[in-house]
């Protein structure tokens, strides 16, 4: 049996630590062989971010990966596995993406024909201002490059103002002023300089954690025996979506180390932002907009009994009701 | 007669093809606007989503001209070594293979836009833009891209039977009229 | 698979299909035979998403931007006034050819514009003044290149944006190897018309207060590349909306020194709406390529290749140079970057390589796929603008520049700092 499998950003840890020897490695040998792997990624094939799970249900590959984020055009309901500032630990996330799986499983099996095999996590999204900020509230008014239409819509309601600047030109932006602000991986943006041009980094998930879905074409799940099904579930829950959770945290806590030298540091020099605290103030704060604004407007997107299904799952796991 | 048939299409895109540029002009004076809006504290949002809607509209419709102004570019260094009938031969053969093409990826666009119709699908950005209203205008412009190539080959093939290979040359050679002068 | 398209991409072109066209047929070609999942599905995706880009909009307003200079006369009296001041050395207009390039390349981000503006000014001269047409066409073949290295550049957006790598500093480095190559350019049809002064044409001295007063006619193109680089280094602007920035300096600048007119502006529309199609059929043939070849396993066929190969981090680049040398014959060069960049950058910068500085390297070997027959569009569109004469002249012509561009390549490998000198002193 060979797959053919589609992987995510390849210059990023979670392909590189993660996806790659899984896929390539660790599934063909405990298939016993049985399992051949094809791998590339969906930036080597330069694919719409929109395009790579409805191509996966159409059958063009057998195994997708991205960030389930990419495919809310199609599914603004799926908007709900990635709400920004619910989950402020890696294990809080967690609960909350086990809570949304069913819902998940659903949505993919729906909208893109495909069969979820796990979720795993991209760092939490935080923010790097040039610009002193002692807590949320200074967001507003600030101009903050953020991407994704929950985030957006969060800083608006935040009073921030949203501005599209592609990745690569972030650092030049933050010190000419063209952003006060810009959310990212905290990791991304240790490697790729940010602290040279930033002053202030608040580890808070403004940009939700990016859940990255794995799924597969279900007219090929469906084909596969059920030895081999239950060979390729419980492989990846232990071996590639138990770990990857599992680091999460440590790598949040080594990455802010490196950013602002508080704390131990093991990529690399240490810089000296300054880390400013997330308080409860902020979270309640935080909370607030999302259950008076942000998150009511996405039930209505979404329509149907999303809003309820959401509150009974993950809204019961965080602690986040919509009213 | 099939001569002044593809003289009709030639001027029936060029209209087309002014009302892409003129797309096209509005496009960077609303992208100039955002700039100088920035610089007041102010933004539309959205210019570079809307940039690239633009780009895909214009270039679908602009195609059928750039095909009727020989435009798209071939290379003839064997087709230049033959005579007037063999030339003809390579460009009938051209026009043919293209306008199948074409065909085909018009109808392979269709289910983009089936997608975002049964989807309802919105672009994934604070506009929300409903994706079906930029891409069946944008589909539009293949299926015009690929009926302009049909016609063009199909008068062509009758310009070629009819003897007039020079007329042909003119209309689906590989330069355009001003090249050969 | 290789061998598959280098053969298919041959026979096909020399059946004289268009080239755009030629890659969607590779594409269907790879589905058919190397695949076995329906690639065929992504098709109308590949097309929305390759068209629907922010970033290539700038094509069609560098195209226009040109447009605008050409048929307003600016670029007409740039030329005149640039002969005045280069005409002296041996080849006469030749070098106004190249200085003219070179001045219009710090406007425009594409080489196919830069080369269709010098051309459409340059042609009648050398008719007028008895040029031989294989040095004076190659000249413009090969100035008009320096439009991607010279900022701002398409090319280097497109670099920077699948590479995730900084566009304001790919532009500053691409300005001295620009410079330099412009300089070098100037140097080599010098010597060729020393040995051979029957090549250029008369070398023609004017006096001082000539050369002075021809001056004011640089002014213009030089406010236009002010704004155009002013507008993004201030922040004002990303390097794609500085492309519109330009229109409208342009359409200023034709206003206040030349004349806009509704007919003009017509010409010129569609002029773009032209060009532009005529270059986006090939860029999204070769994005529907990519997809296929990528889902064939075409990285893993390289990389083992290069893996193993086994060679050490400096003949790998090499290997890899030659590798572009030889597709820049056969492949339309934006394809080209498109299509190897995912698989070649990333290996590059493994083996401890600055992706800025292979970015640069990339534009001078992307360059030179610009004047290297089959596949050369600047030959193309220079041939285009004459008005007799073989396609073979301006390929002749162009070889001694195509060495140039050649030796600039080794030099950058010798000597980083070439391209890496400006970006890192200025930040
Ligand atoms: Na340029
Ligand atoms: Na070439």
């Amino acid at each position: 049996e060979t797959l053919s499998v589609v992987g995510s950003w390849s210059g990023l840890p979670l392909h590189k630590e993660y996806e790659a020897p899984f896929w390539s490695e660790t599934l063909p040998a405990a298939s016993g062989g049985k399992i051949e792997v094809e791998l590339t990624t969906h930036n080597q094939m330069n694919l719409g971010l929109g395009d790579i799970y409805p191509l996966l249900g159409q059958g063009v590959y057998d195994v997708a990966m991205t960030v389930g984020d990419y495919a809310v055009s199609d599914a603004p309901e799926l908007e709900g596995l990635d709400v920004p500032m619910i989950a402020t630990d890696a294990a809080t996330a967690r609960k909350a993406v086990e809570a949304a799986r069913p819902m998940v499983d659903e949505i993919f099996a729906e909208r893109f024909n495909s069969k979820v095999l796990a979720i795993a996590p991209y760092p939490p999204q935080v923010v790097f201002c040039n610009a002193e900020i002692a807590s949320l509230d200074d967001l507003a008014g600030k101009k903050v490059r953020a991407s994704g239409r929950m985030t957006a819509k969060f800083l608006e309601a935040l009073g921030a103002e949203g501005v599209n600047v592609s990745f690569s030109e972030v650092p030049g932006a933050l010190q000419k002023g063209v952003v006060d602000c810009a959310v990212t991986g905290a990791g991304s943006g240790y490697s790729a300089g940010w602290w040279e041009v930033s002053t202030h980094l608040l580890p808070i998930p403004l940009g939700g954690w990016d859940p990255v879905v794995t799924a597969m074409n279900m007219d090929k799940w469906n084909g596969l025996d059920a030895d081999t099904q239950a060979l390729i579930q419980s492989e990846l829950a232990t071996k590639f979506e138990a770990p990857a959770w599992d680091t999460a945290q440590g790598a949040l806590a080594n990455d802010i180390g490196c950013l602002t030298g508080q704390g131990d540091c093991t990529s690399g020099d240490k810089r000296s932002m300054t880390l400013v605290e997330a308080s409860d103030a902020d979270i309640a704060k935080a909370t607030e907009i999302l259950t008076s604004e942000v998150l009511p407007d996405w039930a209505e997107r979404a329509g149907g009994d999303w809003k309820d299904r959401w509150n009974a799952s993950v809204g019961a796991a965080v602690g986040v009701t919509i009213e | 007669m099939a001569d002044q048939f593809i003289d009709r299409l030639r001027t029936l895109n060029r209209y087309v093809a002014y009302a892409v540029g003129v797309l096209l002009l509005a496009c960077a004076a609303f992208v100039l606007a955002d700039i100088v809006l920035r610089q007041l504290g102010s933004s539309f949002g959205g210019t570079d989503e809307i940039s690239g809607y633009v780009m895909a509209i214009a270039t679908s419709w602009g195609m059928a001209y750039a095909l009727l102004e020989l435009g798209h570019v071939r290379i003839d260094l064997i087709r230049s070594k033959v005579a007037a009938k063999g030339r003809a031969m390579f460009d009938l053969l051209s026009m043919t293979v293209m306008s199948a093409t074409i065909v085909l990826i018009a109808v392979k666009c269709w289910p983009v836009v089936a997608r975002s119709i049964k989807n309802s699908s919105t672009a994934n950005t604070p506009l929300e833009t409903p994706l079906v209203w930029v891409q069946a205008p944008w589909f539009a412009g293949w299926v015009w891209f690929a009926l302009m190539s049909c016609l063009l080959t199909l008068a062509a093939l009758v310009l070629v039977v009819q003897g007039k290979l020079a007329e042909s040359e003119r209309r689906i050679g590989a330069f355009g009229e001003q090249d050969l002068l | 698979m290789i061998a598959y398209i280098a053969a298919g991409l041959l026979g096909l072109l020399a059946l004289s299909i268009p080239v755009g066209i030629v890659l969607f047929l590779l594409g269907f070609g790879v589905d058919q035979f190397f695949s076995s999942f329906p690639l065929i599905r992504g098709l109308g995706n590949m097309v929305w998403s390759s068209s629907n880009s922010s970033t290539l909009i700038a094509i069609p307003f560098f195209v226009l931007l040109g447009e605008i200079l050409v048929r307003s006369g600016v670029a007409a009296r740039t030329y005149a006034a640039l002969d005045k001041w280069v005409s002296w050395m041996p080849g006469g207009l030749v070098h106004a050819n190249v200085a003219t390039a070179t001045m219009f390349s710090a406007t425009s981000g594409s080489s196919v514009a830069t080369a269709a503006t010098v051309a459409t000014v340059a042609m009648p001269q050398a008719e007028k003044l008895g040029y031989d047409p294989k040095l004076f066409s190659g000249a413009i073949a090969a100035g008009g290149t320096l439009g991607i290295m010279i900022p701002p550049s398409i090319n280097l957006i497109v670099y920077g944006f699948l590479t995730q790598s900084s566009i304001p500093q790919l532009f500053l480095a691409g300005l001295i190897p620009g410079l330099g190559l412009a300089f070098a350019f100037l140097v080599v049809t010098a010597a060729i018309c020393v040995v051979r002064p029957e090549l250029g044409g008369e070398r023609r001295v004017f006096p001082l207060s000539e050369m002075m007063g021809a001056l004011a006619h640089l002014i213009p193109i030089i406010l236009l590349f002010t704004v155009i680089i002013g507008s993004i280094y201030k922040g004002w602007a990303t390097p794609t909306e500085a492309a519109s920035v330009g229109v409208a300096g342009a359409l200023v600048i034709a206003a206040v020194f030349g004349g806009v007119s509704v007919a003009m502006m017509g010409e010129a529309i569609l002029g773009t709406v032209k060009v532009t199609c005529m270059i986006m059929l090939i860029v999204i043939g070769a994005s529907f390529l990519n997809f296929t070849l990528a889902s064939a396993g075409l990285g893993r066929e390289l990389e083992a290749f290069l893996g193993g190969l086994g060679l050490t981090p400096l003949s790998t680049i090499l290997v890899i140079v030659l590798m572009y040398i030889v597709l820049g014959f056969f492949i339309e060069t934006l394809s080209l970057m498109v299509v190897t960049i995912p698989i070649v950058v990333p290996l590059v910068v493994e083996l401890g390589y600055d992706p800025i500085w292979f970015g640069i390297l990339m534009i001078v070997l992307i360059e030179m796929a610009l004047i290297t027959p089959p596949v050369g569009l600047n030959l193309y569109v220079v041939q285009g603008a004459r008005k007799s004469g073989h396609l073979n002249e301006v390929m002749v012509g162009a070889i001694p520049y195509v060495l140039v561009m050649l030796a600039m390549a080794i030099a950058l490998i010798a000597f980083p700092s070439i391209a890496l000198f400006l970006p890192e002193a200025l930040s």
